[in-house]
């Protein structure tokens, strides 16, 4: 897909999305289907006041906008569109990043420089935590930066959300869970708030439904054999010198008891390209660098220009859902998961594909469909790793397949060979057809076909 | 007649015997006549002179042991006694029971009997003890119905007036039927497999006579001996009888060559995995009932084994690892179990499942008492003190540990799921039986409480230099050598409670910090004379239990700790703690083959060498918790009824039980070394911690099969027992493979079907690089189709 297509994918999501997509969905009282039975019982009581104010559009700036306009239940509680960033409760302002899933989020722990890897295997490394950064503890702790922020729920302060649910529908089911005087303290009722809703995360199953074909697969259950293409799409997946996906995206035992989640909640400089639909990256010198800032504030760099390691770091999701969903990456600069496969096996041996170029003479050389850039002039330099400053890039991942992973520690700075620009690949084009085709296995709400298909895609 | 003395305090048993010989021969002078006469029950012989006598009587005692819980030193408070009230008869035609026509006498309170017979009728004579009789040595009724027997070639050895009818008798005549072999040859091999040190550093030879004499008769350390296996055997022939009397069927469904016969045919069983029963069942006789209880599901008796429990390594860290040439040499010498899965993650989830069979949603290394709160709160009970059965001397402890700074994750909450376990667990069942358990660890600090994990001692230094490995120069004890996570016992209530159980956890010499070393530390008062090698000691004089768990220290397990160099290291197989961790193996295992007990070749001795959990995906098999966290699973309960129910619900129960792949699981056997027992087998069958755990029930006939609830948790989950009760247990609904997702003892009965790929987690197999020659080690192909045979890699001959 190049830019232009993307554009306009992004002018037909505006119309459908945004803050004018609150009338059925929103309001207390309304519940969308969650995937998971509606019937609260089976909720603890904290849990049924985290359910009400995740629908709760009372709970922002303009009363527009609720957690699941943009954490949406049908879409795996991730974005409903294919924005890059969406827009927020006064209207006109846009995020800074894309919407990521809620499901699957609950066991994180809280983010460390030296978290301990649940593989087992790996050397502590900086991982853990909320947002893409990491930058709060606990999915309670989180609620603080979608509620204040001005360009998402905007409420401008801990008080208003308070004042809200005070005189909201449920007021006195959260006196009743949180006592009689809860709205008397304004930070301790913001907190139990926070509570409320990890407590919703925590127990409704809609956010853990573990109900992929994946799961069936794993479980030996009925209806969990995997066709050819999607075992050889796992073997890619799991192979560490041609997909090698499973290093970061683990897929093994994870934290309490949780397993399959495919991320090992470290944290990465993947090196995506600038997204010039985000409104933020028309200042060029905005960038957003993830575990070094500019929102977390604990590992900026001393002064502009100087290395950090911390530099470019997002954290690396789950890959369940991952199919269902048609925003890529912190910045959202891809739409499909074709592309962002291919970006990781080009992104060095075909720079030009992803990044801007300039210079160069003659005709101009169509990329490949897949290509964020539609063409390539012979020559031209490739201004390679553009949403990251030049001093910052020495994070910038290099493991297999995006990188050699020979030699180093894995990164660009410390001293992991890149792919030669033009060589070949790691991974073919059957591998990469037959990697979607496992990544397809790990979306829930599967229901096994009467008989199994013969033919068709991800079949053979 | 030769009278029987009423208590055990005879000065020698040598007298008793010869005593009873010489009536043995008095008696066959006497005999000779073919006269007949009418059965009398209890009448006198006539031996009046100048006839042929026609009715001879046969006299002696029916002699008992009686098991007293309580001993709070690790070796069983057994004491002597008597059934009074048991009927004798002579049984013609071995069938067990008192047949009409079968003349029987009935035992006094001091346990003899006279019973007049044909003077011409011979046979084995029967002891049938009901629940009305009583167990003088307990001044009890007897709990349960009990048949023994002595044999008539035990009758002409003895003597007819001198015959000891006892677990011991029963036990030669099983051996012989066994062995087609006769009762001199069993006599004596009884008495060399007891024959060896019990609890002391002295040297015991128990003769035949001794061996099947009047316990009550004897003293002293071959009393002791004798009183312990009359304990264990009259286990085993309450069980027969029971077998016998329910006219159970032969063999065991689960023993039965080629799969348990209940599942032919029935519904919710996978086809693919089908049994294929290659051995018709019918009720079972006598003779039957008396083997069946020794080979429970088709698991031997051991008399000792010793679990050495390693860390965190896939199979293909270990296989062809040339940092791991002791157990790579096991592997290749020995007999493995080679589809082996973990059942938990991390490390304490594993070793509760080897314990008792369950992780009961543990996912975390946490201390025992988190989140342990209401009917979970902790039940400790301070320790007096006192000196453990091999010498050891053990200091007072609290109700709860003071040092809980040594308490992992104390102040931690475990997101609620509770710790202290108060369900049913193999230490448990090993102390009710009057057998023992004993937990070896290494590096615990001298005096610390074994609820608490080790402390750093600066005072203790030294430097590892073994196996080609040199550590860090003079590197101190660091903290946590020791950790309670990694004992199989220390999450369960009851076992905490049991009055052994600071004896029964005891020392083991470790590689790095020698006695001298320890000695020097500061951490806790150090005990006057303190054992730092209890399991040397134990080995040396006996001591060691029937179960035996060897826990290695986080250096020597292969998990690490600290950062001396030689403890460094991840899990990927190629670190220095590799050749670490097998140097341990090598060397403890080397001891135990050096022990008397080992070398014994009528004594059952084993060697498992196992690791607690892979290192790949959540994957497990055999009693697992195949739905996931949100599969609804839950505990069982047995309603009044025999039915079983859903446990009301325990806080996140679905987040255990999920496995962590595969790892070695290797298993030597004294009748290896020293008989003819198979080498080189390898099992492919799909087992599990819960395998595990039911094979030790089985292997110590702590369980029934006919009786589900007496397997721990889910040890009791075998493919019936989930299809029977499917709706209980809906983590195993929908399963594709009914076979592999449950329990079955580790007895190489089932044969896996033509064409059905061993199912490994790629994860664990798929081999790992050597840095060192470049080459990928330990990568394994799935087996496809059956096993090159089916011997039973605990088969002891």
């Amino acid at each position: 897909m190049n830019k232009c297509v993307a554009a306009l994918l992004l002018i037909l999501a505006l119309s459908a999305c945004g803050n004018g997509n609150h009338g059925a969905a929103s309001g207390a009282s309304s519940s969308p289907s969650t995937g998971s039975d509606d019937d609260s019982s089976s909720l603890s009581a904290m849990a049924q006041i985290g359910k009400k104010a995740f629908f709760d559009t009372t709970l922002s700036g303009f009363k527009d906008m609720s957690c699941a306009d943009c954490h949406s239940p049908e879409y795996a509680y991730g974005p409903p569109n294919s924005l890059a960033v969406q827009l927020g409760s006064d209207g006109e302002s846009y995020g800074t990043r894309a919407v990521p899933s809620l499901r699957y989020k609950d066991m994180t722990p809280a983010y460390s420089d030296e978290a301990e890897n649940p593989d087992g295997v790996t050397l502590s490394s900086p991982g853990g935590g909320f947002m893409d950064d990491g930058r709060a503890d606990s999915l309670a702790d989180q609620i603080t930066f979608p509620l204040l922020n001005p360009v998402e729920m905007d409420n401008p302060s801990k008080a208003a959300v308070v004042e809200a649910l005070k005189i909201g529908a449920y007021a006195a089911q959260f006196e009743q869970v949180f006592g009689a005087n809860v709205f008397d303290d304004t930070d301790a009722a913001f907190a139990d708030l926070g509570q409320a809703l990890q407590a919703f995360q925590r127990e409704d199953i809609s956010f853990h439904p573990y109900s992929s074909k994946y799961d069936l697969y794993i479980e030996n259950k009925i209806g969990g054999g995997l066709t050819p293409a999607e075992k050889r799409g796992l073997e890619v997946f799991n192979t560490a010198d041609i997909g090698n996906c499973v290093a970061c995206h683990y897929g093994g035992a994870s934290f309490d008891g949780n397993t399959g989640l495919m991320t090992d909640f470290t944290y990465q400089a993947i090196g995506a390209p600038r997204n010039p639909d985000i409104p933020n990256n028309d200042d060029p010198a905005y960038y957003d660098m993830g575990l070094c800032g500019p929102y977390r504030t604990d590992h900026t760099p001393a002064q502009l220009g100087t290395p950090d390691a911390y530099c470019g770091q997002f954290k690396v999701p789950t890959l369940r859902n991952v199919a269902t969903r048609t925003v890529f990456f912190h910045n959202g600069v891809f739409h499909t998961l074709d592309q962002v496969v291919h970006f990781y096996n080009t992104r060095d041996t075909n720079p030009e594909y992803w990044y801007p170029s300039s210079g160069g003479t003659g005709t101009p050389v169509d990329n490949p469909d897949y290509a964020l850039q539609p063409t390539f002039v012979p020559g031209a330099t490739v201004d390679k790793f553009d949403d990251l400053p030049a001093d910052e890039q020495g994070s910038i991942d290099e493991e297999v397949p995006l990188g050699t992973g020979v030699g180093g520690d894995n990164t660009l700075g410390g001293g992991t060979e890149p792919r030669a620009v033009h060589s070949t690949p790691s991974m073919t084009e059957q591998d990469i057809t037959d990697l979607i085709c496992f990544l397809d296995t790990l979306t829930d709400g599967y229901q096994p076909p009467e008989t199994a298909p013969t033919h068709g895609a991800c079949v053979n | 007649m030769f009278k029987q003395p009423s208590q055990l305090f005879r000065k020698s048993s040598r007298a008793i015997a010869e005593a009873a010989m010489v009536a043995a021969i008095a008696a066959l002078a006497a005999c000779g006549g073919d006269g007949h006469g009418n059965n009398n029950d209890g009448g006198g012989s006539g031996d009046g002179g100048g006839t042929t006598p026609t009715t001879k009587t046969l006299s002696g005692v029916v002699s008992s042991s009686g098991y007293v819980p309580g001993s709070t030193s690790g070796d069983p408070t057994i004491k002597p006694g008597y059934y009074a009230g048991a009927t004798v008869f002579l049984d013609s035609n071995a069938n067990g029971k008192l047949d009409d026509g079968e003349t029987s006498a009935t035992t006094d309170s001091a346990g003899t009997f006279a019973l007049t017979v044909d003077s011409d009728a011979s046979g084995p004579l029967v002891a049938d003890i009901t629940t009305s009789s009583t167990n003088t040595a307990l001044s009890a009724a007897v709990p349960a119905h009990l048949i023994l027997r002595a044999s008539a070639a035990q009758i002409a050895d003895q003597g007819e007036d001198a015959i000891v009818i006892s677990p011991m008798s029963s036990e030669v005549q099983r051996l012989v039927e066994a062995d087609s072999s006769d009762y001199a040859t069993e006599k004596a091999a009884l008495a060399t497999r007891l024959s060896a040190p019990f609890n002391t550093a002295n040297a015991l030879t128990i003769s035949g006579a001794d061996a099947l004499a009047d316990v009550n008769t004897l003293s002293g350390d071959e009393q002791s001996a004798l009183l312990f296996e009359d304990n264990a055997l009259t286990n085993r022939y309450v069980y027969a009888t029971a077998k016998f009397d329910r006219g159970d069927l032969y063999p065991d469904n689960l023993a039965v060559k080629g799969g348990d016969p209940r599942l032919v045919d029935l519904s919710g069983v996978s086809t693919a995995t089908a049994v294929t029963p290659q051995e018709t069942q019918a009720a079972i006789t006598f003779a039957e009932a008396q083997q069946a209880a020794f080979n429970i599901e088709g698991i031997p008796r051991y008399d000792n084994i010793f679990v050495i429990i390693m860390e965190n390594k896939s199979t293909d860290a270990i296989v062809g690892n040339a940092r791991a040439p002791n157990i790579n040499k096991i592997l290749d010498t020995y007999d493995q179990f080679s589809t082996y899965y973990s059942t938990g993650k991390p490390s304490e989830p594993n070793y509760i499942a080897v314990g008792g069979g369950d992780d009961f949603g543990i996912t975390d290394d946490n201390w025992w008492g988190c989140a342990a709160t209401g009917d979970n709160a902790p039940t400790d009970v301070a320790f007096a003190g006192g000196t453990a059965s091999d010498g050891q001397p053990l200091p007072a402890m609290p109700a709860m540990p003071t040092a809980t700074g040594a308490l992992s994750g104390y102040s931690s909450t475990c997101s609620g799921t509770n710790h202290n376990i108060s369900a049913a667990n193999l230490f448990t069942q090993i102390s009710s039986a009057g057998l023992t358990w004993r937990v070896y660890n290494e590096s615990m600090n001298p005096g610390q409480d074994p609820r608490t994990d080790s402390v750093a001692d600066s005072a203790v230094v030294d430097t590892y230099n073994e196996g080609g490995v040199t550590g860090t120069a003079d590197y101190a004890v660091p903290g946590g050598l020791y950790k309670t996570k990694h004992h199989p016992g220390m999450g369960y209530q009851l076992a905490r409670n049991l009055p052994e159980f600071y004896a029964d956890n005891r020392t083991v010499i470790g590689t790095q910090y020698t006695p001298e070393d320890w000695a020097k530390s500061t951490a806790y008062t150090i005990p006057q004379g303190y054992d730092y090698d209890q399991l040397g000691t134990d080995l040396a004089t006996g001591d060691v239990g029937q179960l035996n768990f060897v826990i290695p220290d986080q250096c020597d397990d292969m998990h690490g700790t600290g950062s001396d160099t030689s403890c460094a290291g991840d899990n990927s197989g190629q670190s220095p703690i590799i050749n670490r961790g097998d140097y341990y193996v090598g060397m403890i295992v080397d001891k135990i083959q050096a022990s008397a007990l080992w070398k014994n070749p009528n004594r059952h001795e084993a060697i498992v060498i196992m690791y607690d959990e892979g290192e790949g995906s959540a994957t497990s098999c055999c009693g697992w918790n195949a739905g996931g966290k949100n599969s609804g699973t839950e505990p069982l309960v047995q309603n009044a009824d025999g039915s079983w129910s859903q446990a009301s619900a325990v806080t996140n129960y679905g987040n255990g039980n999920i496995g962590h792949g595969n790892s070695i699981f290797a298993v030597i056997t004294n009748g290896q070394d020293v008989g003819s027992a198979p080498k080189g087998v390898a099992d492919t069958d799909t087992y599990s911690h819960f395998s595990f755990t039911r094979t030790l029930e089985d292997m110590f006939q702590l369980s029934d099969p006919v009786q589900p609830e007496t397997y721990v948790n889910r040890a009791k989950y075998t493919e019936y027992f989930i299809a029977q009760n499917i709706t209980n247990l809906p983590e195993f609904a929908g399963s594709a493979d009914t076979h592999f997702d449950a329990v079955r003892p580790m007895n190489h009965a089932y044969v896996i079907p033509d064409g059905y790929e061993q199912k490994l987690n790629p994860a664990d197999i798929q081999g790992v690089q050597n840095p060192d020659t470049g080459a990928t080690d330990g990568a394994i192909t799935p087996q496809t189709g059956p096993d090159a045979n089916q011997d039973n890699i605990w088969a002891t001959q």
